[in-house]
């Protein structure tokens, strides 16, 4: 089922040490095997979307290559084996999750400039600033998060995650809860990134927009990966198929 | 080292701002407090001259009751929307992140400290001046070691919907040791006029690096997102 | 190993031993000369405290292992600690208080040995308290492991700061060889009841733990 990893994607230049590789990577919480002997290698500048159904382990995936929680087997970001604590590597990660991360009780300016100061971002007031104005929140900036709607909140959280400009993008369902402008922007941003040759996994339900933004795809069914795939070798026919099998 | 204090004081500052714009904790729990030392001066017969252990013991109450609000409500800022999340994908040492959480909550517990003693002090004519630097010196170093465990149970029980009594419940008995001992230096301080003895600050320095050193090791296997 | 302790055998064993302290206790062991047959309640006393000690111990190193493993069984085998910890804290804090009757004519005083047993009791109670109050299993076992460590680390600071309080009565004992002899022996029973309910407790814990996770994981497939 598991074909080989498409590095015929990875962008000639930034061919290096990958972005991602996981050697029978498995994560188990309370004593149950929630992802099982994976085996994936991303390499930098890829776009991949990431399918399954609900509890196939697509957040577990994602949290644990942000390294938020502990994984058994092998993993390699950028070249680098996880091991605990790397503030170099996590330097390099952002997450997007499915809850805002921010503070509702400060405002997104001062929320992206105390994320970028922990990071040790240059300028973290400048870098809020421009942000705010690429997510079309210029003016929105001084109140409190807690005043903004869901979409405006799920932007300044994409902002949050991109403040110390990672290597590595990894976004959990980020078209959550946007409308159409907000989710046509953050799909150009997305494909804009990676054109820089910053390495983006990002999960979803719908299968049409995974495979319209992801130039690969892989599919997770229970913990275990089942399609790893260019998108341009699969249809939507194949991955319902997938996903619908038990 | 710099960085370290520079990371403590921005995670810290964080909090404070976040106090200063809603301004919930520490007038929630100023009130607390003058509450607890209305009702317990009340009960033990308003009127009457109030013994200065009395005194002392009812401020301890009113520290620990106000304390355990600061533990829960600067942990709930975490928790909501899951910025603590965000917090540990970011580079920084989970120590730090337990000393600033301590530094806020010592902050918040002076504040409360601020306003409810010399009320106390007020309503049960309690004369402070026979050991000022005594009295502060116990309640100080009593608070740090309360905060050190306050603070550790924060990050596990805010989780969890029973916050209010739960929290109380575990940090008041692992904390006795400290109200004991501040207790009975208390009575010797106030009650015999004796003076703070090395031997007294030594014992209350001993239980605060304990619990210092414990929470400090243990908080990083707690936290999760 | 942990079937022998839940087994017959040693149940047989453990209560002959304790039969035969107590033959030993009333047949053998001369009465002490000022306080009467009440200071009998001594041998039972002093193995328990030493026991309630361990029990202490045990909750703190499983709590360890939990944390740095998050296995289950260390989770149940420290609720099974706590809970021989708290019935051991009772009967040294009510041998203790039955002693203090007849000794200085009141159930209790605020005498330093007194609070601290009640304070271990208080402490070693409320874990278990905890643990009946948080639901999700996994929370459950996070705050009491961090409650079990900081509880033992407490247990010397109790002393510690219960030493501050005013002792108006020494307790040192003077033991004839006799009573030294009938003290030696009841720590077999004491201790071998103790190994065998915390044997005990921990196989029910963790058939309950099992089962609640085959009930989980059914409902999941289901």
């Amino acid at each position: 089922m598991v074909s080989e990893p498409a590095l015929q994607d990875c962008p000639s230049q930034t061919c290096g040490a990958p972005a991602v590789r996981a050697a029978s990577l498995g994560v188990v919480l309370d004593e149950r095997p929630v992802l099982r002997e994976l085996n994936l290698e991303i390499a930098p500048g890829e776009l991949v979307a990431l399918l399954g159904a609900n509890g196939a382990g697509k957040s577990t995936l994602l949290r644990a290559l942000s390294m938020l929680i502990a994984h058994e087997g092998r993993l390699e970001l950028f070249g680098q084996e996880v091991t605990k604590d790397q503030p170099d590597l996590r330097r390099r990660i952002g997450l997007i999750a499915h809850q805002s991360m921010l503070y509702r009780d400060l405002s997104p300016r001062e929320n992206l400039v105390f994320f970028g100061r922990l990071y040790g971002v240059d300028n973290p007031a400048g870098r809020a600033d421009r942000l705010l104005g690429e997510i079309g929140l210029a003016d929105r900036g001084d109140d409190p998060v807690r005043t903004l709607s869901r979409g405006m909140t799920q932007r300044v959280s994409i902002a949050r995650a991109l403040m110390h400009e990672p290597d590595l993008l990894l976004a959990d369902e980020p078209f959550e809860g946007l409308d159409a402008p907000s989710t046509h922007s953050l799909q150009e941003w997305l494909a804009r990134l990676a054109g820089a040759g910053r390495t983006v996994l990002f999960s979803t339900h719908d299968v049409g927009q995974g495979l319209a933004l992801g130039r690969r795809m892989l599919v997770l069914r229970r913990g275990s990966l089942v399609v790893d795939q260019p998108t341009s070798a699969l249809d939507g026919e194949r991955i319902l198929q997938e996903l619908t099998t038990p | 080292m710099m960085r370290a204090i520079r990371t403590i004081l921005l995670l810290a500052g964080k909090d404070l701002r976040i106090e200063a714009r809603s301004r919930q904790t520490l007038a929630l729990v100023i009130v607390l407090g003058l509450l607890i030392v209305v009702v317990l001066g009340l009960g033990l017969a308003a009127g009457q001259k109030t013994s200065p252990t009395a005194a002392t013991a009812i401020l301890w109450v009113a520290y620990l009751f106000g304390g355990v609000l600061c533990f829960e409500k600067t942990m709930g800022v975490e928790r909501q929307d899951a910025a603590l999340g965000a917090l540990l994908l970011a580079p920084v040492d989970r120590g730090l992140i337990y000393v600033a959480k301590l530094v806020t909550n010592l902050v918040l517990m002076l504040g409360l400290a601020a306003v409810v003693t010399p009320a106390a002090v007020v309503l049960f004519d309690f004369d402070l001046s026979a050991n000022p630097a005594g009295f502060f010196t116990v309640t100080l170093m009593g608070m740090v070691g309360f905060a050190a465990i306050g603070t550790l149970f924060s990050a596990v029980v805010s989780s969890t919907r029973l916050q209010g009594g739960l929290l109380a419940m575990v940090v008041f008995p692992l904390c006795l040791p400290l109200v004991v001992s501040s207790t009975q230096i208390m009575i010797r301080l106030f009650g015999e006029a004796r003076p703070l003895t090395a031997h007294d600050v030594g014992l209350l320095g001993a239980f605060d690096a304990v619990y210092l050193v414990s929470s400090w090791l243990t908080f990083e296997k707690i936290l999760e997102p | 190993m942990l079937d022998w302790i839940c087994g017959k055998t040693y149940w047989t064993v453990a209560l002959a031993a304790l039969a035969g302290a107590v033959a030993m206790l009333m047949a053998y062991t001369p009465v002490e000369a000022t306080m009467g047959p009440i200071q009998k309640v001594f041998y039972v006393h002093l193995p328990s405290a030493i026991n309630a000690f361990f029990a202490c111990l045990l909750v703190c190193v499983a709590s360890v292992g939990y944390l740095a493993q998050r296995k289950t069984a260390w989770d149940d085998l420290a609720t099974a600690g706590a809970k021989v910890a708290v019935v051991l804290c009772t009967v040294v804090l009510l041998s203790g208080m039955v002693w203090g009757r007849y000794a200085w004519g009141k159930w209790w005083t605020w005498s330093p040995r007194l609070t601290f047993s009640l304070l271990l009791w208080l402490l070693y109670a409320v874990y278990l308290i905890i643990r009946s109050s948080i639901e999700s299993p996994r929370q459950r076992a996070t705050v009491a492991a961090v409650y079990g460590i900081v509880a033992f680390l407490d247990v010397p600071l109790v002393w510690l700061s219960v030493r501050l309080m005013p002792d108006i009565h020494p307790t040192s004992v003077t033991l004839a060889p006799p009573m030294k002899l009938t003290l030696g022996v009841w720590f077999l029973p004491v201790t071998l009841i103790v190994i065998g309910s915390v044997g005990w407790l921990y196989r029910s814990g963790r058939r309950r733990t099992q089962r609640r996770r085959m009930l989980q994981s059914q409902g999941e497939a289901g």
